[in-house]
């Protein structure tokens, strides 16, 4: 069993849950950006949780099926076509040998998943079959797809159409969106005034923005004016080279915030303030080019609530598909 | 809304305990950099992994920090935090504690074509364009000449700070006496290009990078041998993809460009192995006696 | 034959009329497109993706300015 790349996208990309091990080699995790969708689209073929999936950025590739197989596409709002025709998205379906499954253009969202049964199955690297295109690490070769790819998909998988989630728990990606920050790491580094200033201020979102980090546009932040440091150089907005925890905002320059992401450089010499709590990188990895973001001052225990409400949502999610199937 | 999170608005005193989100801590020891911080950095987050703490995923080493990543399913944040301030304090004697690392024997040729090219292309992003980096370099240190800059940096090895930026970056802090370190302003506006295995300098720390790719540190030379390898076929590689381990000590050596063409044919043909030596290293020893400790080193790593 | 067609940008980014500052536009109002034409480049996570027309006609208007930024399914340009 095999996909056949047609058209490949803009950046259409193999991931899974990503690598837990390496980031003290500057090695990230990647990963799907978007973990919701990620594992409602396994859910939905009936694939394990962990299954290599496709995540397709801003424009749907054109796949062709070898043969009969299930799958679902999750994740942003854009049409979803089975031979031209429009099916649902967030649901299963079955294909048979020579469909093609296309996508018109995007109305909100950024990253599509497309799950088929079986997982796409390339080689792990390091426990994950996650892309790292920046070194050419992991996925297919390393890189984002091309036309021509033959895409491996796990052998005897027949999974399950006709499951759905219901559309009650399908998460809406117009409209700005708000991702919850604990504050910290050098955030000293920025006058109080300033720092509240970066919460009240509606960024927007670059189109220098991709799964190494997401650039903002849209405010100002003053440092604390002193003298630098021994090995931090003369930049206000540097510091002593420091690891960037995933999710966490740099400010070079004091005028373009930078949030870190699934690709993140995993350390380096800008001040940080700051951290998007992990169930909160889904939300930034479905904000697009333009979309306007907020950022939201939270405590710990804040960000450890929302990661159990993360959780609880996508059980549910998978009791309903379950119950629907 | 800084009080009410709990949040620094002075610089720290001390050891300044952070969260990065509900899944990092980030431990700085010091908002300055210096050997005696790295090396207390390196004593922590060893004794950390040996501690094997649940809820801990990974320890990652930085130059005047640390930061963990970790479950907070399985320990609270505001627990490990607690955890590892007591670590610190049970860690106060660190310089005299013993590190088992290794000195490398890294081959490095300066001044080579490669980075030549690369260091006239963008001239333009350069803050003194008339000079080439080396040049520059030497005499923002005060060197009377490049052959006497190149000296200095071959002179002690590097201790491996950190590692990261992108996959297996090894960042050197020479051991060195305070007044003795070479340091560097980065590019004015970063390269869109740098050759893979370039050698290089930034702030007070050398690099090598591993692949091509975009960059602002001074290039100076040229390594002959990789120091990362997807593929793992080389003897080195054999256990990582990275060849940089924290804490490793890479004793820079001027070659010329003979050793340079035979050590790149045994890494195609597959036979290269870095020469390096394991060592017990205790800080003190060096604080004491720097110049000592360091021919020491060399000297277990070359022969007498 | 006067059916009025759009041309819309399939993703948000940074679009682009030249496919360099030295060049002329791809294509000017009056020019004749083909299906398949490019008619523009969209920048975005410093990828560079060529627009293509969809049918055959010329050019109407060109409604985005060179290097103007644009979002997902607004028009840039129409064909009759």
């Amino acid at each position: 069993m095999a996909l056949e790349i047609l058209r490949p996208g803009l950046m259409t990309t193999v991931q899974d849950e990503g690598r837990t091990q390496g980031y003290a080699l500057g090695m990230p995790p990647s990963g799907a950006m978007d973990r919701f969708s990620y594992h409602v689209a396994n859910a939905l073929v009936g694939n394990p949780s962990g299954a290599a999936v496709l995540e397709c950025t801003y424009l749907g590739p054109e796949i062709g099926f070898s043969q009969a197989t299930t799958f679902a596409v999750t994740g942003a709002d854009l049409p979803v076509h089975l031979n031209g025709k429009e099916i649902q998205p967030w649901a299963s379906h079955r294909a048979e040998a020579g469909d093609v499954l296309g996508f018109g253009f995007l109305r909100s969202g950024a990253r599509a998943y497309i799950a088929v049964a079986g997982g796409i199955d390339v080689e792990p690297v390091m426990g994950s079959r996650s892309t790292y295109t920046l070194c050419g690490m992991g996925g297919f070769q390393g890189r984002a797809l091309r036309a021509g790819d033959l895409l491996p998909v796990g052998a005897d998988a027949t999974g399950t159409p006709g499951r759905s989630l219901p559309a009650a728990l399908v998460p809406d990606f117009a409209g700005p969106a708000e991702l919850r920050v604990v504050v910290g790491l050098a955030s000293y580094r920025v006058t109080p005034d300033s720092l509240a200033a970066f919460f009240e201020t509606e960024w927007q979102v670059t189109p220098d923005a991709n799964r190494v980090g997401y650039r903002y546009r849209g405010g100002l932040v003053e440092w604390v004016p002193r003298t630098q440091p021994r090995g931090a150089g003369s930049d206000p907005a540097n510091v002593v080279d420091i690891g960037y925890p995933i999710g966490s905002i740099q400010i070079p320059g004091g005028t373009e915030p930078i949030a870190l992401l699934n690709d993140a450089v995993t350390g380096g010499g800008y001040a940080t303030i700051g951290t998007i709590i992990s169930s909160d990188i889904q939300v930034a990895g479905q904000t697009k080019t333009g979309d306007v973001t907020r950022f939201c001052p939270v405590s710990i225990d804040a960000a450890l609530g929302a990661r159990q409400e993360a959780r609880a949502r996508l059980a549910k999610a998978r009791e309903a598909i379950e119950a629907r199937s | 809304m800084t009080a009410r999170l709990g949040v620094l608005t002075e610089p720290p005193r001390g050891t300044h305990y952070t969260f990065g989100g509900d899944e990092w801590i980030v431990v700085q020891l010091s908002e300055a950099m210096s050997l005696d911080v790295n090396l207390k950095a390196q004593v922590l987050t060893r004794a950390l992994a040996e501690k094997a703490l649940p809820g801990i995923v990974e320890i990652c080493l930085s130059n005047a920090s640390y930061m963990v990543r970790i479950d907070p399913d399985v320990v609270r944040p505001t627990v490990l935090v607690e955890q590892l301030r007591e670590l610190e304090a049970a860690h106060s004697d660190f310089r005299s504690i013993t590190l088992r690392t290794r000195i490398v024997d890294v081959p490095v040729l300066f001044e080579d074509e490669w980075t030549a090219a690369t260091v006239q292309r963008f001239r333009d992003r350069h803050q003194r364009p008339d000079l080439t980096d080396l040049e520059f370099a030497a005499e923002l240190n005060g060197y009377g000449s490049t052959d006497e800059f190149i000296d200095a940096m071959v002179s002690a090895p590097a201790l491996v700070s950190m590692i990261g930026f992108v996959p297996t970056v090894p960042w050197g802090y020479q051991l060195v006496p305070e007044e003795r370190q070479i340091e560097v302003p980065k590019y004015v506006r970063p390269r869109t290009f740098t050759p893979e295995r370039a050698f290089a300098w930034g702030g007070a720390f050398s690099a090598i990078y591993p692949v091509d790719g975009a960059g602002g540190y001074q290039l100076f030379g040229m390594c002959p041998a990789p120091i990362v390898q997807p593929e793992q076929s080389l003897h080195d590689f054999r256990e990582s993809f990275s060849f940089p381990r924290p804490g490793d000590l890479f004793n820079y050596r001027r070659i010329e460009r003979e050793e340079f063409d035979e050590i790149r044919a045994r890494v195609t043909e597959g036979s290269f192995r870095y020469r390096l030596a394991e060592l017990d290293f205790t800080p003190a020893e060096w604080f004491a006696r720097p110049d000592e400790t360091v021919a020491a080193m060399q000297e277990l790593l070359y022969g007498a | 034959m006067s059916e009025e067609k759009t041309v819309a940008a399939p993703f948000p980014g940074v679009f682009y009329r030249r496919p360099d500052p030295e060049s002329p536009p791809f294509v000017n109002v009056g020019d004749v497109v083909e299906a398949g034409t490019v008619v523009g480049l969209i920048e975005v996570m410093k990828m560079f993706q060529e627009i293509q027309a969809g049918a055959s006609g010329h050019v109407t208007a060109v409604l985005v300015e060179n290097e103007q930024a644009v979002d997902a399914g607004q028009t840039l340009l129409t064909v009759e």
